[in-house]
């Protein structure tokens, strides 16, 4: 192959690369929204919010599912389904990312992320033994 | 005090000692051992202040704040040692302390020969300055009255420490940090190498002194990746080894461009060409050690991480910044001063079937593959948003087809320049072996093309490196690094092949003694209750072994998947069992434990002494416990039979009554007995638990009779578990090992070719 032809190959070749992962990167690529946002959305997206304590939640043992309720940032309240069981430390979350779609009325979720932040940190006043009285948890 | 110092001294003996070996650079070779006298006080400081630091652990010195935020005194030693590095300024501490072990190394390799020891050391004593700049800023021996003045008075001893974080309470811990971080350390060798080269004008020699190092990188780097997918694969039960997560993609981006700079050095040891290649990698796989070093601790990722440390604060995240900054500058700096000859070095002439050219190609997809990581790991960063997992699987599928293929013909090519026909017939034998493997899988139902495609290319480059590392050990066994590491790989690929691709899950419900009706996955599951169990790390927290007997064409055997409430971390942790098998492993995750109960979470309400609460139009509230003449904690109340209510007030839109459910304990069994107001009888009043040590506190369940909520519609206890089978894992556990075997057989034959 001539130099020239070698270029061209190459070229080719990476505007093709470039092409194939700039398409399949749009398609993967997951959006922070909002429920009402959501609802317009046809894909998988991210909608961080708190869960609604006083509607409680549910596991269904039959289908394997966990329900409750999610208000967003904006104060939408969002039914969410959950394929699994609930997660871990999701009564001291301090908020809620949950990762799916919108689907006959409610969210799907295919995945959920407790949110944390005070875990790893710590205050002047737990090195002198006065922490507060954890939340007593209920099964 | 004598941290603080010993850190201090290093700081300023590093940059003197960038001063004085730079002074050599310039001509000045009298300075040449005082460069080396303050690199050596610089590197006895930092391994000092480790040393000290450690002691502070091992001896539980809780003032401080670094060691009292992450130890504790129950912690046996590998874990309690393992707390050096659990938090932010320890993992400085810990990658400063490698660094300076390496230089000690370092120094007195490049101080043999003429391998460019002025130019090495003075940038390498220029990365230590940055980290021990890091760790004055972020010291791990700031006492804890130092880190939160006004809230502890000096002086103040913690009795306790908080204990290390129980996800962190494993056997890997010990070992996956401080290897991942002497790769990442390592790196900065061939870096100072390349920087050397450009600064001392000379383009040849450099790739043979760099050489073992690299592949020391690689072979440390790749060690440590991969201990952190077993990790998350066999302990914290993440279901897989691999989940294209921003702290796994930041180590792994400088590792596959560490393993493309080893394969164009090669090619230019063997034809000279490739030098700006070369430079240019072993260049970027540093600067992505510290962009990977800004990612995950800079606190930039924290949205779209589980594992991002937490926001260091604002001087930290600038210093990072400066660091990072510096270093790109330096190096682009450099290449503009040497632009002129680099652009006269020649572009080395050669023919498409030769090995160089294979091997050049393999480097280009090494660092497509590098891209599209880097890519996806970085986007958050530019736009409100993520990226899902199965991009990186889109995109790096063929690319890996295209590494396997290349890789099995690039062994096939010559140097230089292949017969065409010698080449063909050579490709013949090993492409129909692994056509023939390939149907034989399509018929057990590989049936997805491009999955196909990737086992027939991972078994081509299988065959011909099985072929040639069979030969070769026979006749030089120093030799056979980079066919084992090979094989290694190909490993991996039919690894994940099998573990990812053709993994089954399912989620079960198991209720106590009760065998799963139909079998799924083909094995029947019965759960047979919990047992509690000590760890000797933590007995803050009761851990529980929930057994579960397998049964399968009747063998049996238990299996223990653990669950725990974490003090520490104020939640339920998980651990999965896994049963191994040769073809196969037995995946078992809990997910929960499900109580049966009467009411539904919205009906239960715990009041406090004389606390209200609103339901519907009424308002209730907790007035006292009516204990109805028996004592308090008395003889009934041990016996187990006894009766006790709630007195609560009830005010509806027409009435205030005062009622009192009851429970009523037989031999220890509870009974509710409600009641409800006369006035009003849509609702039910449930009187169920008492709370006595923390205040008096009631728990009643108001239940709506209209409209009655049955609780969870659990009937027994229930253990729910995430079930899955991972075939031929072992293969890419095996193909690790090898793979790692490979870059050390190769390390020693290049050190061997250095003093030849």
């Amino acid at each position: 192959m001539s130099k020239q032809a070698r270029i061209i190959v190459g070229v080719i070749i990476i505007v093709v690369f470039l092409v194939v992962g700039f398409m399949s990167f749009m398609d993967s690529k997951i959006e922070y929204v909002n429920f009402k946002e959501a609802e317009s959305r046809q894909r998988t997206v991210e909608v961080k919010g708190q869960w609604v304590k006083d509607k409680g939640e549910k596991f269904d043992v039959k289908d394997n599912t966990f329900t409750f309720n999610m208000k967003d940032d904006f104060g939408t309240e969002m039914k969410v389904v959950f394929d699994g069981a609930k997660p871990n430390n999701f009564e001291v979350a301090e908020a809620v990312v949950v990762k799916g779609k919108m689907k006959d009325g409610y969210f799907h979720a295919k995945d959920i992320l407790t949110k944390c932040p005070s875990k790893y940190e710590a205050n002047g006043s737990d090195v002198k033994g006065n922490e507060e009285k954890k939340p007593e948890i209920k099964n | 005090m004598a941290g603080k110092i010993l850190i201090y001294a290093a700081f300023f003996a590093s940059i003197l000692s960038v001063v004085t070996f730079f002074m050599v650079h310039l001509g000045k070779e009298k300075y040449l051992k005082f460069g080396r006298l303050f690199f050596h006080i610089t590197a006895i400081s930092i391994i000092s202040a480790s040393i000290y630091l450690l002691y502070l652990i091992l001896n539980h010195h809780y003032e401080f704040a670094y060691i009292w935020e992450h130890s504790n005194s129950e912690l046996q030693l590998p874990l309690l040692i393992s707390t050096f590095y659990a938090g932010q300024e320890g993992s400085f501490m810990l990658w400063t302390f490698m660094t300076a072990v390496i230089g000690i190394f370092l120094l007195n390799y490049v101080s043999k020969g003429d391998r460019l020891e002025p130019q090495v050391m003075s940038i390498y004593a220029l990365v230590i300055a940055f980290l021990a700049f890091i760790l004055i800023l972020k010291s791990p021996f700031l006492y804890v009255w130092d880190k939160w003045p006004g809230d502890v008075e000096i002086g103040f001893i913690p009795e306790k420490g908080k204990g290390l974080n129980p996800l962190l309470q494993n056997f890997w811990m010990s070992i996956h940090p401080p290897t991942l971080f002497a790769g990442f350390s390592s790196l900065a060798v061939p870096f100072c190498f390349a920087i050397a080269t450009l600064m001392k004008n000379r383009y040849d020699d450099w790739v043979k002194f760099s050489m073992p190092w690299l592949l020391f990188s690689g072979g440390v780097l790749g060690l440590g990746i991969m201990m952190g997918g077993y990790w998350a694969y066999g302990v914290l039960g993440w279901g897989g080894y691999w989940a294209w997560d921003p702290v796994e993609n930041s180590s792994f981006i400088p590792w596959l461009v560490t393993v493309a700079a080893v394969h164009t050095m090669i090619a230019q040891k063997r034809t000279g060409g490739y030098k700006k290649t070369n430079l240019i990698l072993c260049i970027l796989s540093f600067l992505l050690v510290l962009y990977s070093t800004f990612l995950t601790r800079s606190g930039i990722l924290g949205d779209s991480s589980v594992h991002s440390f937490v926001d260091p604060g604002q001087e930290v995240y600038l210093a990072l910044v400066v660091f990072i900054s510096f270093f790109i500058l330096l190096a682009i700096g450099t290449l503009i001063y040497r632009r002129k000859e680099l652009i006269a070095l020649n572009l080395h002439p050669n023919k498409l079937l030769s090995r160089e050219s294979s091997l050049f190609l393999g480097t280009i997809t090494l660092c497509a593959a590098a891209l599209v990581i880097t890519a996806g790991t970085s986007w958050p960063i530019i736009s409100k948003g993520s990226v899902d997992a199965t991009f990186y699987n889109k995109m790096n599928l063929p690319i890996a087809i295209m590494i396997a293929f290349i890789n099995g013909i690039a062994l096939l090519l010559k140097w230089k320049t292949t017969p065409e026909k010698q080449f063909f017939k050579s490709l013949m034998f090993p492409l129909i072996l692994a056509l023939m493997v390939t149907v034989g899988l399509v018929f057990v139902g590989v049936q997805d093309f491009l999955i196909a495609l990737f086992a027939l290319a991972a078994l081509f480059t299988f065959f011909i490196n099985i072929e040639i590392a069979v030969n070769i050990v026979r006749k030089n066994r120093g030799q056979a690094g980079a066919y084992i590491a090979h094989v290694g790989l190909a490993l991996v690929f039919l690894g994940i092949i099998g573990s990812s691709k053709y993994s089954k899950e399912e989620n079960i419900s198991l209720q106590l003694n009760t065998p799963t009706p139909v079998p799924a996955l083909g094995y029947t599951f019965t759960y047979v209750g919990a047992t509690p169990f000590e760890d000797p790390n933590n007995k803050t927290d009761t851990k529980y072994h929930f057994n579960i007997k397998v049964e399968k064409d009747g063998k049996e055997m238990t299996m223990q998947p653990i669950m725990y409430f974490s003090e520490f971390s104020n939640g339920v942790m998980k651990n999965p069992d896994i049963a191994n098998f040769p073809t196969r492993d037995l995946y078992l995750s809990p997910m929960g434990l499900e109580q049966p109960s009467q009411f539904s979470e919205k009906d239960i309400h715990e009041m406090k002494k004389g606390e209200e609460v609103k339901v519907g139009d009424m308002k209730v509230q907790f007035i006292d416990f009516d204990f109805g003449g028996i004592e308090q904690g008395g003889k009934e109340m041990q016996s187990g039979n006894f009766m006790m209510g709630a007195t609560l007030k009830v005010t509806d839109s027409k009435f205030t009554e005062t009622i009192s459910p009851k429970i009523k304990y037989t031999n220890g069994e509870p009974e509710f007995i409600p009641a409800g107001m006369t006035g009003n009888e849509n609702y039910e009043f449930f009187f169920t638990k008492m709370n006595v040590t923390e205040g008096a506190i009631a728990t009643v369940a108001i239940v709506d009779k209209r409209n009655p909520d049955k609780g969870n519609g659990v009937t027994e206890e229930t253990l729910v578990i995430t079930a899955s089978i991972k075939p031929f894992i072992n293969v890419l556990w095996i193909g690790t090992v090898v793979l790692v075997m490979g870059f050390v057989v190769s390390i020693f034959r290049r050190r061997k070719e250095l003093n030849s």
